[in-house]
């Protein structure tokens, strides 16, 4: 449904007249199968709640024993012995050159060599940003919270740079060719769009478990973990780059006698430049997005404060932490945002220096690291030149937590008691097969047959994650996993969340389209959303809503917020002007025409909106495991945290077919963002 | 504009020569011979006062650099397997991880008591059992349970656990007990004590899984609640029979085989360390409470225990016992 652009009231009646029609036969055909369907299951299985306990897989077990055996053949097995450990220590012995050599460059180098691309990608305003960011590694200091419980935080703020340096080498290593391949062959790109689109629905913890058994905990068990989370946007840019070169372009190139090869190095590939970058700019933010749960497998740097105050309490420090993890997300924002502007052609031509300013500039910088390297002895940011914000902000917090804790304790009793609860109990009561066929019904309806299939095929195998009663495994290991009540316990939290941040980020989208005022007041808020470890105000959550479903979901919440608000506007601002001045033409106030023509026709936007919500809801409910929230989130961080790596592993993969299915059901036409994250 | 870019190109290539040249020689003159011991800390903080004493030691006194690495109890164990990380120096437990690397493939080697008795139990705040003397043991949790009911467990009282990867066997004492409860996890140890710390402000009632040494004991005043005392023949059923109270813990420091080899003096130390909990907890308080930095709590605790710290260097090494099963 490609937004149409005639906003003639008379031709509008009758065509929304046709569509209700139209869409009353795309349900008949789908409900028409679903239940009779739905009458012999009833029949067959009676109407009990939930899932048969007796209908299991054993896929824990498989992960048990693959676990196991892993373990005892990491040395013999050449597979892994030699191939992954190698490519661990060569990702291991990369890190440890690039911060040696981070640390080489002593703090004046790293600040001027960053200053100095900030300004040649950008402008002065970036150059001074940048130096901001960078003067706070050095100048907010947390006590003990450091590399070996320095208060410094600078080297660990070169570990962080340094993960991110390898990580987003390796994405741009293999998620770059990946995206060619799948815009030249089609093959390639049907056998990678599953698999993109599983890597982009997987929360992180559940491959958590897998990578720590591969590589063992470390720097290459971080990256491997950041590789997966932050590539396929990459992939998906670079492909979508290529394609959408126009065809005359492509034509042209072939009259001049171009061969395939050709055109793609010389045609396709520089006019994709931009939209490559944009892709880079994505795996930056995604790659600093995933720092603490990098840390969580053992790779150091500034997630591992956030963790450790995450484990002790203390407040301040996770906040401190967390901030200056913001500030590297904003100044590598910044300046890789520079470096996809520069890549168009406009701004290429727009040269700062010439070549022997820039030969000079080189020279200048190795000049000045030389010199304070080896002449003045400097190192890392002097400990003398900064100082300590964690008892503020532990007291700032404290103030508003005792403040605010008479309000949002009634507020999270009544949404539990009132809202989260009924809703997981009505959900656990709800048999499977009516699941199954509500699901599939809305699936055929939006999406054809094949997806009504694939999504009642997906339902099914969710419950048939679960491990038998009393699972042991080698007398060692013991747990119980019911793969559909904990599902839905885990639902409840992501509709809750999801309806709120539709109630909210929606008008907020609008409010920000409408007034300047407001979109400029809301960017630094939702880019601290985005990039702020969710891990930060989980415990300040706690103090004011307690443990539980409430706190988890408010996390999932904030963090999905700014994808609602920004896809919101951005569909409101796609909406063309000559519509909108022929509304103004026919004298529609500004209201009617918000409500009349510019929401109507951005709605494919608004279900990407919701798509992309839900997706960020999904990624955010396993952290929600850490604060109580019960449900898959606590299986996965129990599977992690206590080496029960069948437990992990199943409920990870309930969790995907879990996103599989919200993911559909929400997608109605093909219109895909490439990301996970909104574009803007 | 081609050749600006290349020059550009040039010079980052340039400077990541000359400095990977220089950093290559700088590595290779730093630490000469001397591997760098990694101290895997676990989630709670007398886990870091033991690492930070140990730190200090083994710094000061038999020159290795030390590294701490925030890790969970059971990820550390294959760790250890694979040289990542050289030692724990307390472990709760972990029968089954005992059997699979020390009896099984002898990558860890058990490196004896560390002094402490850990005791995880059943709580209360001290308050709540001055107002109802009768939640001393678990039969008065069985009376009282409504009292323990919160939005999130309603319409059951509420059992608030810690962080999952604790050994905890709650949920099958609740059900084998026969009581009205909904064991909550909440999901970290930090979650659950800012639970507590709430409930604790309000004076309101809350039942939680709670353990000793721990440092918070000497801010706030809880007390146990008495479970069906634990006998042998508890310690043998299913982990889902459990009916009885935690065994008693021995708490043990592991190392990884090789460092017997790769650092003789070091895994000679680990074997001697040993103290009581009290001088856990005061290490634990002065970091977490007062905020002490590591080197300064360790070193105040060095120089005032000097004849202990000389044991860990040429004294005995401390007893050996394996775990209970079952633990």
């Amino acid at each position: 449904m490609a937004p149409t652009a005639t906003p003639l009231y008379l031709a509008g009646a009758v065509r929304r007249l046709d569509r209700r029609l139209g869409s009353l036969a795309r349900w008949a055909a789908p409900i028409a199968v679903a239940l009779p369907l739905c009458l012999v299951a009833a029949l067959l299985e009676g109407v009990h709640s939930g899932f048969p306990s007796n209908w299991v897989l054993g896929v824990p077990r498989w992960f048990d024993n693959l676990n196991n055996w892993v373990t005892a053949n990491d040395e013999s097995n050449f597979f892994l012995h030699s191939i992954v450990g190698g490519f661990g220590n060569l990702l291991n012995s990369a890190t440890n050159d690039v911060v040696h050599f981070l640390h080489w460059l002593t703090w004046v180098g790293v600040l001027a060599i960053s200053v100095a691309i900030a300004w040649l990608l950008g402008s002065w305003r970036t150059a001074l940003f940048s130096a901001i960011m960078i003067c706070s590694f050095g100048v907010l200091q947390i006590p003990n919270g450091g590399v070996n419980g320095i208060s410094q935080m600078w080297p660990s703020a070169m570990t962080t740079l340094a993960l991110m340096a390898v990580a987003i080498a390796l994405s741009t290593i293999v998620g770059i060719p990946l995206g060619i391949a799948s815009a030249v062959w089609p093959t390639v790109h049907k056998t990678l769009r599953p698999v993109l689109d599983l890597m982009q629905v997987l929360p992180a913890f559940a491959y958590l478990v897998p990578i720590v058994v591969l590589f063992s905990i470390g720097n290459p068990a971080g990256i491997v973990a950041t590789f997966i989370y932050a590539v396929p946007p990459l992939v998906r840019y670079t492909e979508l780059g290529i394609r959408s070169v126009p065809r005359d372009v492509i034509e042209a190139a072939e009259a001049f006698g171009s061969t395939r090869r050709q055109i793609l190095r010389n045609v396709q590939l520089p006019l994709a430049l931009q939209a490559i970058m944009l892709g880079l700019n994505q795996v930056i933010m995604m790659a600093l997005s995933i720092v603490v749960i990098a840390s969580l497998v053992g790779a150091g740097g500034l997630g591992d404060p956030v963790l450790s105050a995450l484990q002790t309490e203390e407040i301040g420090e996770g906040v401190v932490a967390g901030f200056l993890i913001v500030f590297m997300a904003m100044w590598l924002d910044r300046t890789s945002a520079a470096l996809g502007q520069r890549a168009t052609r406009a701004g290429a031509h727009r040269q700062k220096l010439t070549r022997t300013q820039l030969a000079a500039l080189w020279g200048g910088l190795i000049a000045l690291v030389l010199v304070c390297r080896y002449g003045l002895g400097l190192g890392d940011w002097p400990a003398g030149w900064g100082f300590s914000l964690v008892d503020d902000a532990t007291n700032a917090l404290n103030w508003v937590t005792d403040h605010l804790v008479g309000v949002t304790t009634p507020i999270s009793s009544f949404v539990t008691l009132h809202l989260l609860n009924p809703l997981q109990r009505w959900l656990t009561d709800v048999p499977w097969w009516l699941a199954a066929a509500i699901v599939g019904t809305i699936g055929w309806a939006r999406g054809g047959w094949r997806r009504g299939v694939l999504l009642v095929g997906c339902v099914v195998l969710l419950g048939l994650m679960q491990a038998p009663n009393n699972y042991t495994f080698q007398n060692t290991v013991s747990y119980n996993f019911d793969a559909w009540a904990d599902a839905m316990q885990t639902l409840s939290l992501i509709l809750v969340a999801l309806a709120l941040d539709l109630i909210v980020g929606i008008p907020l989208g609008i409010a920000a389209y409408r007034w300047r005022v407001v979109d400029h007041g809301l960017r630094p808020v939702l880019d601290t959303l985005q990039t702020l470890p969710a891990f930060v105000y989980l415990i300040p959550m706690v103090a004011l809503f307690g443990v539980g479903n409430v706190t988890g979901m408010a996390a999932s919440l904030l963090y999905a917020l700014p994808a609602a608000v920004r896809a919101t506007t951005l569909g409101l601002r796609a909406v063309q002007r000559d519509v909108i001045e022929a509304g103004h033409a026919f004298g529609s106030t500004r209201w009617q025409l918000l409500f009349k023509v510019e929401l109507p026709i951005a709605r494919p936007y608004l279900m990407l909106a919701v798509n992309q919500t839900i997706l960020l809801v999904m990624a955010e409910v396993v952290v929600a495991g850490l604060v109580g929230a019960g449900g898959l989130g606590l299986d996965v961080v129990t599977g992690f945290s206590r080496s029960e790596v069948g437990l992990g592993a199943a409920a990870g993969l309930a969790m995907v077919l879990m996103g599989i299915v919200l993911d559909r059901l929400s997608q109605s036409s093909p219109v895909r963002n490439p990301t996970r994250r909104s574009a803007t | 504009m081609k050749r600006r870019r290349t020059i550009l190109l040039t010079g980052v290539l340039a400077v990541a020569a000359v400095a990977a040249i220089a950093a290559a020689v700088a590595t290779s003159t730093a630490h000469a011979g001397k591997p760098t011991i990694t101290l895997a800390t676990n989630s709670w903080e007398g886990s870091l006062a033991n690492n930070v004493v140990a730190q200090y030691v083994i710094e000061k006194d038999l020159g290795y650099n030390v590294n701490l690495l925030t890790i969970d109890e059971d990820p550390a164990w294959p760790a250890m397997a694979q040289g990542k990380v050289s030692a724990v120096l307390e472990e709760w437990g972990h029968s089954n991880l005992y059997a699979q690397y020390i009896k099984g493939n002898h990558k860890v080697v058990d490196a004896g008591l560390e002094g402490p008795d850990g005791n995880i139990g059943w709580y209360v705040p001290t308050y709540l059992v001055k107002a109802h003397p009768e939640l001393k043991t678990w039969k008065g949790v069985k009376k009282d349970w409504k009292m323990f009911v919160t939005p999130q467990s309603s319409p059951q009282g509420q059992f608030l656990d810690g962080s999952p990867s604790y050994v905890t066997n709650d949920a099958a004492l609740v059900k084998n007990l026969g009581l009205d409860l909904k064991v909550v996890f909440a999901g970290t140890e930090a979650a659950q004590l800012t639970e507590i710390e709430q409930d604790y402000k309000a004076k309101k009632p809350v039942l939680f899984y709670w353990y000793t040494p721990q440092y918070q004991n000497a801010i706030y005043k809880f007390s146990q609640v008495a479970l069906p005392p634990w006998t042998t023949k508890c310690a043998k059923l299913k982990p889902a029979q459990i009916n009885c109270a935690y065994p008693p813990y021995h708490l043990y420091k592991v190392m990884a085989t090789n460092l017997s080899s790769q650092a003789p003096t070091v895994a000679s130390f680990i074997k001697r360390f040993n103290w009581t909990s009290d001088d856990q907890n005061s290490v634990a308080y002065d970091l977490a409470v007062k905020h002490m930095s590591n080197t300064a709590a360790a070193q105040a605790f060095v120089n005032s225990h000097k004849s202990l710290v000389q044991s860990w260097l040429s004294g005995k090494s401390s007893k050996v016992e394996p775990p209970a099963p079952g633990t």
